[in-house]
């Protein structure tokens, strides 16, 4: 069990190292990044349990990005509400227009499916500069920041990462219970899960609604984070981009989209050349996942780790009835 | 208990698959069902399990009809089936995919899974202990922890009864269960079924190895263009002219 307590040891230390950051980073133009980075992933973790385990490809979550930005600009810039509580209106708006979306569209196929999703962000894109009344059309809007004690980019970096931390913590659950292999198998095999009686569209439906969630909380700290919006902000490819993100780490898991998500952000802003060449590099990186680790990064980790140990010696399988027979009749007496 | 078709016919466009069948299948039995190829075996398995509705007919367990009802309201009434290829998931563990088909017995709520309260805990240590023992019956047990796409095809085949075992059915469906297994798997094989059969299940075994059916099976049921032709014991059927005619050849005689 070395193994299993040296991987614990690692993600306490990882962690420490996420959670202390505003301590030791070296200046905040980097502390910046990192906000940015949790931020996209309070979204990108609530779309992996839709694209990496039910494997409904969404490419428009910007739209439900959007709608939380602007949800959380327009009630803490001028009506007052509190930051805190708005994000809860942002997320539950999002998770309002995703269940909108989702309800007749997740029964799409795959491909037909991204196109609705691809449509949402258009609307939203074009109703954010139509309404100049409320959004400040073409020229946006500022966006306040939140209270004490939030109000320093170390306090506002903790916020972010703490929300980050629940909703990581929380799609970890999802995969690692009953609902994560559910999931899976109406993303492998919509036979198998249909055989089992795992109700697919309603499924779909619940974990694109929280998706949307996620999506409207992150909305309203990215927004904060930018402190000003306009509907350039929100453009298309930044939806793709958070799609990207999941397919570079992998489905079906949770540490190699958040590998694709800070690798995906702090790369091209930390390394000069690349900042200039950043559609370049995304366009690199994609082609290199898709021909060399066409499952992403982490299932390339964990089929390495796997290599690693040996699979147990060929045996063949030896049912053994008297033990068969108990175990269902056990089973019937409960 | 028993599981039973009445009158059941089923049409695609002008082409009639099964016609006026009846069949009923009895917990403890195992009732074979053979029959050359497009003879409406699988059919029959897709009317059960629901991929398919009946354009005639009724299907029903102790005469409550679930005729119309959808695939995913097959296990809750105690149908569980395997398929002709084998429908396992590659990327997650041998033990995972035997706990899916804890799935029907599954509570918890999204939120009550998010946020790992004690519910979805319970569920996942009764249904992981369950299926750790039938894996470890069927013989797969020193292969739980390792991924499934490694198994070659017999283990597969067993992973397939074990998820469906897992599911507590009280019918199972066999889709040509040993296509492709050698004959000591084969043997095997014989060995789950009869094991389940004394459980008290009910096993419907579609398969075209007619002497592991005619060995194993309490009754035989023979289709051809859709028509039930034989109906018996393996003895009766076996010996059954029209059947040694058009599917078993010469090779009983």
């Amino acid at each position: 069990m070395t193994s299993v307590s040296a991987r614990g040891a690692l993600t306490a230390l990882c962690l420490l190292a996420i959670y202390t950051f505003p301590l030791w980073t070296p200046n905040l133009y980097l502390l910046h990044i990192a906000t940015l980075v949790a931020a996209y992933w309070v979204l990108i973790a609530g779309l992996n349990l839709v694209v990496g385990y039910a494997g409904a490809l969404s490419i428009g979550h910007v739209g439900l990005l959007s709608i939380g930005a602007y949800a959380f600009a327009i009630l803490v810039g001028k009506y007052g509400f509190d930051p805190l509580a708005t994000l809860i209106v942002s997320g539950t708006l999002g998770a309002g227009c995703g269940f909108i979306l989702g309800l007749p569209s997740l029964r799409l196929p795959g491909f037909y499916f991204a196109m609705s999703t691809i449509a949402l962000a258009m609307i939203v894109a074009e109703w954010s500069l139509a309404l100049d009344g409320l959004t400040g059309g073409g020229t946006g809007l500022p966006v306040p920041g939140f209270n004490s004690p939030f109000n320093t980019p170390a306090g506002f970096y903790w916020l972010v990462a703490a929300i980050a931390g629940a909703v990581t913590w929380m799609t970890w659950n999802v995969a690692r219970f009953m609902w994560g292999r559910a999931l899976i198998a109406m993303r492998d095999s919509e036979v198998a899960a249909a055989s089992v009686g795992v109700r697919i569209p309603r499924m779909k439906l619940i974990v694109f609604t929280f998706s949307g969630f996620t999506a409207g909380v992150a909305g309203g700290l990215f927004a904060s984070l930018q402190s000003y919006i306009t509907p350039e902000t929100f453009v298309f490819e930044l939806g793709l981009f958070f799609f990207v993100c999941i397919i570079v780490g992998g489905r079906g898991v949770i540490l190699g989209p958040f590998l694709g998500t800070v690798v995906l952000t702090a790369l091209p802003e930390l390394v000069g050349p690349l900042a200039k060449l950043g559609s370049l590099f995304y366009g690199i990186l994609l082609l290199l996942v898709v021909l060399v680790a066409p499952e992403g990064i982490g299932d390339f980790m964990r089929t390495a780790y796997e290599r690693l140990q040996k699979r147990p010696a060929k045996k063949m399988p030896h049912p053994d009835p008297a033990r068969l027979f108990a175990a269902i009749a056990k089973r019937e007496a409960d | 208990m028993a599981l039973s078709i009445a009158a059941v016919t089923k049409t695609f466009g002008g082409l009639t698959a099964l016609r006026n069948v009846s069949l009923s299948l009895e917990p403890g039995e195992i009732h074979g069902l053979i029959g050359p190829n497009g003879s409406g075996k699988t059919t029959l398995l897709n009317l059960l399990s629901g991929y398919y509705v009946p354009t005639e007919g009724a299907i029903s367990i102790d005469g409550v009809s679930f005729t119309r009802s959808q695939v995913q309201d097959r296990p809750g009434v105690g149908i569980a089936r395997t398929f002709q290829k084998p429908r396992i998931l590659g990327t997650l563990t041998v033990l995972d995919n035997a706990m899916l088909g804890g799935w029907p017995e599954t509570r918890a709520t999204f939120m009550e899974t998010a946020l790992a309260l004690a519910r979805p805990r319970r569920e996942e240590r009764k249904i992981r202990a369950y299926a750790l023992e039938i894996l470890a019956g069927l013989g797969l047990g020193h292969l739980a922890h390792l991924r499934a796409n490694v198994l070659d095809h017999a283990e597969q085949r067993l992973l397939e009864i074990a998820r469906s075992l897992v599911m507590r059915p009280r019918f199972v469906l066999l889709d040509e269960p040993a296509g492709g297994l050698t004959g000591t798997e084969i043997e095997q094989l014989g060995a789950v079924l009869l094991t389940m059969r004394d459980a008290g299940m009910g096993v419907l075994l579609v398969e075209h190895h007619t002497d592991f059916v005619f060995k194993i099976s309490s009754k035989v049921t023979t289709l051809h263009f859709g028509e039930i032709i034989a109906h018996g014991t393996p003895e009766e059927v076996r010996r059954h002219g029209e059947v040694i005619r058009v599917y078993l050849g010469g090779e009983t005689t």
